[in-house]
């Protein structure tokens, strides 16, 4: 799964992203996933890797969290959330290939995003970035991140973020859906593909390539 | 260290099946207008059959760039010919031309599997069948192709002479008439495009008699 | 400085590496075998009150057509069917396998079977195997949570879709359902839209082929159409038919009669503990 996976923390919560592109190859097996998968009402995790991996992972996870917050009578931590995917995620690395983003908000220490990639590392970050599209957005999130943000300007960053990995990762695609998480709750959003901003060199979206290459036949000659 | 290894191949199988059966007075050659790779059809309509001469055809299936590559080389030898003697190349000559051509390939041979078909000095149907690198054998009748495996045991079945120490291999025209031979062949397409995926789409059926060259067409399954 | 993406060997001649382990496979009894291969192309699709699954009905070994007319849409729950593309066997034994798991999971709950619960059980099952099951599934039903439509890899991904299409044939009828589907269709509108998508596989895949088996499932009600079309007949009959009266030559006749040669031995090794 090619992916394009990010997670910010901004004052108030986080903001989770990522594209919508599953592909087998050189096919687009589905254009529309979900890559941002809840694990309990205030904590979500982006994957990106094998796709059968991560959704094994978040299916254990929730599960347990599950079980967790029954004992515990009040909702899970997202350390709690993290940890436990890190977890999974170290005792079978060899079995594995999936990188995940957990983000989520709880009352103790509000907004917190952890990066746990490949082996099993366990890292709390102010932003996360992962997948194949990532490496477009290094210097980019360097350059754009600050500490303190609005929700809107969060939102507005991860939308920018994905959209410019998309134009330039070919395995990233489809539309960008977004996940906002703080004290009040959960909201969704998706942005269609064809709304998104064009970036350098990027053509208009067509329905049919006819209609390009019709706008573009020169006048016959005449005698 | 790693073992360098090709990862390209210059053959490719483009299927298809090829009939010839030689009666007393008159040959029928046959084969398939399909052309693909892999699971793909490549198109419904490509003629496999070559006329050589004025009394001598050649159906072809395997790698058709190589076949191609071989009618031209076919032809060109065949224009010298008719340069230098002032008249067409009988059909057993061309049978030997054609050996000849295929083994000074000997070790990068063309990806073609032949049948040749025609009428001899005689006017005796003859058919010549081949491997890739030129062996070759006149026969009564025979099968190339993705569908020989399906179509030579019921030609077998319906035409092998009781014994080969009965009749000399080159007297072993079949002893139906022209019209039963062209109905023999339409059932062993009609049954091989059954059964062999790389079989179908239309027949296409040559006939040379006394009279000259005739063909025909018959449709085949399309899946 | 580029490097070469393989390394070579710095001097020539063949490499023999590999030689000890395959005779040491093939001593213990390895060999790559065949298997029957359901190349195919399966699809399903949500309509206005259920779920319409669809497949071709050629299996294939090689090259070869070893069914013209088999059954690709295979039952898992009253509410519930499965399409299966893949090796033969391993579709039929994971889909046999989870429908009795259901059966069992009715009796001991008296509801009846969710289309999610179907999906958990291939996709842990599948992911158990780690690809190896080879098992491409297309997964539709109904259930008291409405109408539902899963993908299921071999690996053991799963995707949740209003449309969907799998095996060989699955680019050529995704290439119909694209440009085709949306939302809301009657009733004879999916069944037509499913069967020009398994059309388009059987005529432009070589691996799919013969006739289009349908599905209908909807609330409480279900329709399995088994050749709702067949658009491929045979071409040609001979009229006069053809027979096989050849009989294989006898050369030789020699009978050698059985012989008795049971021998019974008394006493033997006496069992050890």
């Amino acid at each position: 799964m090619g992916t394009t996976i990010i997670g910010v923390t901004y004052n108030g919560g986080v903001v989770l992203g990522a594209d919508s592109r599953t592909s087998t190859g050189m096919y687009i097996a589905n254009r529309a996933s979900d890559k941002i998968t809840q694990l309990t009402d205030n904590v979500y995790v982006c994957r990106s890797g094998s796709a059968a991996d991560s959704q094994i992972i978040s299916d254990y996870v929730r599960y347990y969290l599950h079980q967790h917050t029954i004992q515990l009578g009040q909702p899970a931590t997202v350390k709690v959330a993290a940890n436990l995917v890190r977890l999974i995620s170290y005792n079978n690395k060899n079995m594995l290939e999936t990188g995940l983003i957990v983000g989520g908000w709880d009352k103790y220490e509000g907004g917190k995003i952890y990066g746990i990639p490949l082996g099993g590392t366990i890292i709390e970050q102010p932003f996360a970035i992962g997948g194949s599209g990532s490496s477009y957005l290094y210097g980019f999130f360097d350059q754009a991140w600050k500490e303190g943000m609005t929700k809107d300007e969060a939102e507005q960053l991860v939308v920018k973020a994905v959209s410019l990995a998309i134009a330039r990762d070919g395995a990233s695609g489809g539309v960008v859906r977004t996940v906002i998480i703080n004290e009040e709750g959960v909201t969704r959003n998706f942005y269609t593909g064809d709304k998104l901003p064009l970036w350098h060199e990027e053509l208009e979206p067509h329905n049919s390539l006819l209609d390009i290459l019709n706008a573009s036949v020169p006048e016959p000659m005449s005698t | 260290m790693t073992k360098q290894q090709a990862n390209w191949s210059p053959y490719d199988n483009n299927g298809g099946s090829c009939v010839a059966i030689a009666g007393a007075d008159y040959c029928v050659i046959a084969a398939d207008t399909r052309m693909s790779t892999g699971y793909n059809i490549l198109t419904r309509d490509y003629s496999k059959i070559c006329k050589l001469a004025d009394k001598c055809v050649m159906a072809s299936s395997g790698f058709q760039a190589d076949v191609r590559a071989l009618q031209k080389v076919l032809a060109a030898r065949h224009l010298i010919y008719q340069h230098q003697h002032n008249k067409q190349m009988s059909c057993p000559a061309m049978g030997q031309l054609l050996s000849n051509t295929l083994y000074y390939k000997r070790f990068f041979p063309y990806y073609s599997f032949n049948v040749l078909g025609g009428l001899d000095n005689e006017g005796k149907g003859c058919v010549f069948t081949y491997d890739a690198v030129g062996s070759y054998e006149r026969v009564g009748y025979s099968s190339q192709g993705s569908g020989s495996t399906l179509i030579m045991p019921f030609l077998d079945n319906q035409l092998k002479s009781p014994s080969p120490l009965l009749l000399p291999a080159q007297d072993a025209v079949t002893p139906l008439s022209e019209s039963e031979a062209i109905d023999l062949v339409k059932t062993c397409f009609a049954s091989a495009t059954e059964r062999d995926i790389y079989t179908g789409d239309k027949l296409e059926i040559v006939i040379l008699n006394a009279d000259g060259i005739r063909r025909e067409y018959m449709e085949l399954r399309k899946d | 400085m580029s490097k070469v993406a393989v390394d070579v060997p710095p001097k020539g001649g063949f490499s023999f590496d590999l030689c000890r382990r395959n005779a040491m496979l093939s001593e213990k009894g390895l060999r790559p075998s065949s298997f029957l291969k359901t190349g195919t192309t399966i699809v399903g699709l949500i309509f206005q009150d259920g779920v319409i699954l669809g497949a071709d009905t050629r299996a294939t070994e090689g090259p070869i057509v070893a069914d013209k007319n088999c059954e690709k849409i295979h039952y898992m729950a009253p509410n519930i069917y499965c399409c299966g593309a893949g090796t033969a066997a391993d579709t039929e034994a994971v889909t046999d396998m989870v429908s009795s798991q259901l059966q069992l999971h009715r009796y001991h709950t008296s509801r009846e079977s969710r289309v999610v619960t179907a999906l958990t059980l291939l996709k842990s099952h599948l992911f158990s195997y780690q690809g190896h099951v080879q098992a491409a599934l297309v997964l539709g039903g109904v259930d008291v949570t409405g109408p539902h439509l899963h993908t299921i890899y071999p690996h053991g991904s799963t995707d949740t879709l209003p449309f969907a299409t799998m095996g060989s044939g699955s680019l050529a009828a995704m290439s119909v359902f694209e440009s085709k589907y949306r939302e809301g269709l009657t009733r004879d509108e999916g069944i037509n839209l499913v069967t020009e998508a398994i059309c388009a596989g059987i005529f432009n895949d070589l691996g799919s082929g013969s006739n289009v088996d349908v599905c209908v499932i909807t609330k409480g009600h279900k329709d399995y159409l088994r050749n709702h079309q067949s658009p491929n007949p045979r071409t040609y009959v001979s009229s006069k038919g053809y027979s096989f009266p050849k009989k294989t030559e006898v050369l030789v006749t020699k009978i050698t009669p059985l012989k008795e040669v049971v021998e019974v031995t008394e006493g033997g090794d006496a069992m050890e503990e």
